[in-house]
């Protein structure tokens, strides 16, 4: 620690140096990892009235994990409906990611090797414009859409494809096609990115030997933007899981995401801490799967970025 | 000329398909803040109306979020930026070992939801406050403050990655040389680096700008009992789906849509090839210049703020409620004559549908009404079916 801030005074000066270590750790310390470490603390504690914390009562307990486990119930039931929220939660924001991936690679592809100039510029910023649009808006958007007077409903029944309109709502459908809608930019540029500085030569080669173009996609251009593709995946998927926006106004009213629980345990509930616990048992999930499925495909975290 | 192999058509296609997918929605969105039913929808069309947005301009709740957004926003460059700048720096300076576990630490805000960092920056500050015996009203305890802290935490890291794209390219003689011709460190940082990475600041503000305003899941915890411009839009979303929701999207799109015309342009402006087109012909180059097509674009909008003000369609409107009314009492008329068979009124009336539809929220006129007969549109009580 002393012989790093020694060399950063060499190399920055006394003013510039202590400039640097004070904005680190001011974020590093106050803002990431102390608010993480006291919701840590938080979630093994009993919901007390403030006036009791600090009291004898105030101790450590597996209370608010045991009742994500088990309900409310003392028997040792599951409790399966909170268990099923998160299998469900999880399972959607793959999809979604999965559902991202598929659509964005050919798009990310035609950028990067055939648009050149200005008018990949100009596809770029046609990317970037609809990401500027307030996510809450952007979920608005797709609720006219899907409602049973939306614009998808009225072409169906005017084509004749339904007769009665679809509740789009209900089933989830909006909800998804929001959520991917939402995340589509933070796929697509890493993916451009790792695809971009790709010899063009590679593929030509591949051709050359023979290759169809679905070889050439698997054997040569996937391999080699993997790094850009396990970065998109792994930013979707934890917006995704983490969303709350989108599944505020989309989800159908029987059908909630994980992130409402929580939200509900710290508003209407007024529990924080078993907000705490169940907000720690999706950050640990979502953490655990994304460095699963790392470990699977052989790519390192240092390699993440936009 | 050779005629085009039709799979050479298809990325084109898939483009076209993919654009629509983006902007479809949107464009949607856009229509409905002109027609005058009072749920949002493109069909039935009633009357091009402008009045959603004069619904606005009315809404104090929304107009004061907005107020604090912006507050937040100001807060949030002005502490996310020197961090990002700090932490991009740091980086580039520390040996490979620290750099990446550093570089996990940085980018590990941008992976947690905000759902997660909201949570933490409010237990977080409460414990504090709670430690210092502070008074409710101290900034621990204000949504404007916490908020801004919760936002810097991944914000930060946003503009981090922005620093980080542009140090990398830096070329450290500079300093070097700056430091054997006789500068202190200190001045070699402010007078070498920091210009360096001036248009990265410039960017790097833009971003965090943006990012505060739009932030909902971690804001939604800090706020506490006040609100934001987000905030306040979500609840407007959630409590009663409205065409005035779609008015502040327009403007919303065209706010983007003029800062995204105006910066390709400057991009365009400012490339060597137009440089060569515009030397001789003056006329063009005050035409084309970025600062020509901001007045343009200025003009236009106050054209709009204008005819958006101006534009009266209360006529429509009243012809429209009284087709209504008339269609309502014939509905009306036909079933007492048809009472004992009881039967489902007339063929315009549609089939109830699913009623979870768009209920969402109480003040939406009729989940059921595909068509504007339906006696809901009135906004009178009517009587029901049978």
């Amino acid at each position: 620690m002393r012989d790093l801030f020694y060399d950063l005074v060499r190399r920055n000066g006394m003013a510039v140096s202590i400039y640097l270590m004070l904005a680190v750790s001011l974020w590093v310390f106050i803002l990431i990892i102390l608010p993480q470490l006291t919701m840590l603390d938080y979630s093994f504690r009993f919901n007390l009235p403030p006036a009791k914390i600090g009291g004898p009562e105030d101790v450590y307990t597996l209370e608010q994990y045991r009742y994500f486990f088990q309900g409310s119930g003392a028997s040792d039931g599951l409790n399966t409906l909170d268990i099923g929220i998160l299998f469900k939660t999880l399972l959607a924001a793959v999809f979604v990611t999965v559902f991202d991936l598929i659509i964005c690679y050919p798009v990310a592809f035609v950028l990067a090797k055939s648009s050149t100039g200005a008018k990949a510029r100009l596809l770029v910023l046609a990317l970037i414009v609809p990401y500027w649009i307030n996510e809450i808006l952007r979920a608005f958007a797709f609720r006219i859409l899907f409602g049973a007077t939306g614009v998808i409903n009225e072409t169906g029944m005017g084509l004749g494809l339904w007769d009665t309109p679809i509740d789009f709502i209900r089933q989830d459908v909006a909800l998804y096609a929001g959520l991917a809608y939402a995340y589509i930019l933070l796929m697509i540029f890493p993916l451009y990115n790792a695809i971009e500085s790709l010899d063009r030569n590679q593929i030509e080669a591949a051709r050359d030997m023979g290759a169809n173009w679905w070889q050439v996609h698997a054997k040569v251009v996937i391999p080699y933007a993997k790094p850009g593709i396990a970065s998109g995946m792994t930013m979707v998927f934890m917006l995704t899981s983490g969303a709350l926006a989108a599944p505020q106004i989309l989800g159908g009213p029987s059908n909630l995401w994980f992130t409402q629980l929580v939200y509900q345990w710290f508003n209407s509930g007024g529990n924080w801490p078993r907000g705490s616990a169940y907000a720690m048992v999706l950050l640990i999930v979502c953490i655990a799967l994304v460095l699963l499925v790392m470990r699977l495909f052989k790519v390192s975290i240092g390699e993440i970025k936009q | 000329m050779k005629m085009k192999s039709p799979t050479a058509l298809i990325p084109g296609l898939y483009l076209t398909l993919f654009f629509a997918y983006l902007f479809g929605p949107l464009i949607i969105m856009v229509i409905t803040a002109f027609n005058s039913s009072t749920f949002p929808r493109v069909s039935p069309w009633e009357c091009f109306t402008t009045d959603w947005f004069g619904k606005l301009a009315s809404d104090d709740k929304l107009l004061s979020g907005l107020g604090n957004s912006l507050l937040i926003g100001v807060g949030v460059v002005c502490v996310a930026i020197p961090i990002g700048l700090a932490a991009a720096i740091t980086l580039s300076q520390v040996g490979p070992k620290l750099r990446a576990a550093l570089y996990t630490i940085f980018i590990a805000p941008i992976l947690v939801p905000g759902v997660v960092i909201g949570l933490s920056t409010l237990i977080f500050w409460d414990r504090i406050g709670t430690l210092f015996n502070a008074p409710y009203e101290s900034f621990f305890y204000d949504g404007t403050f916490l908020t801004i802290f919760g936002q810097v935490t991944f914000i930060a890291a946003y503009s981090m990655l922005v620093f980080l794209s542009r140090i990398q390219r830096f070329d450290t003689t500079l300093t070097e040389a700056a430091l054997d011709m006789g500068a202190t460190p200190t001045q070699a940082f402010v007078k070498v680096l920091l210009p360096f990475m001036a248009p990265a600041i410039g960017s790097a503000t833009v971003l965090a700008f943006l990012a505060s305003l739009e932030n909902y899941n971690t804001t939604v915890f800090t706020i506490v009992s006040s609100s934001t411009f987000t905030t306040v839009l979500s609840s407007k979303v959630r409590y009663g789906l409205d065409p005035s929701i779609s008015a502040v999207a327009v403007i919303i799109i065209a706010i983007t849509l003029i800062g995204a015309i105006i910066y390709e342009c400057r991009n365009r402006y400012y490339t060597k090839g137009w440089a060569h087109v515009i030397a001789e012909r003056p006329a063009l180059k005050i035409a084309t210049h970025p600062g020509t097509v901001a007045v343009i674009l200025g003009a236009l909008t106050l054209a709009a703020v204008l005819f958006i003000q101006n534009h009266d369609s209360s006529v429509c409107t009243a012809q429209v409620l009284e087709e209504k009314r008339a269609l309502q009492q014939q509905l009306m008329e036909q079933q007492s004559i048809n009472t004992p068979q009881q039967a489902v009124p007339a063929p315009t009336m549609p089939n109830l549908g699913p009623l979870g539809g768009d209920e969402g929220g109480g003040s939406a006129p009729s989940p059921f009404g595909n068509n504007i007969f339906s006696p809901e549109n009135l906004g009178t009580s009517a009587p029901e079916g049978n």
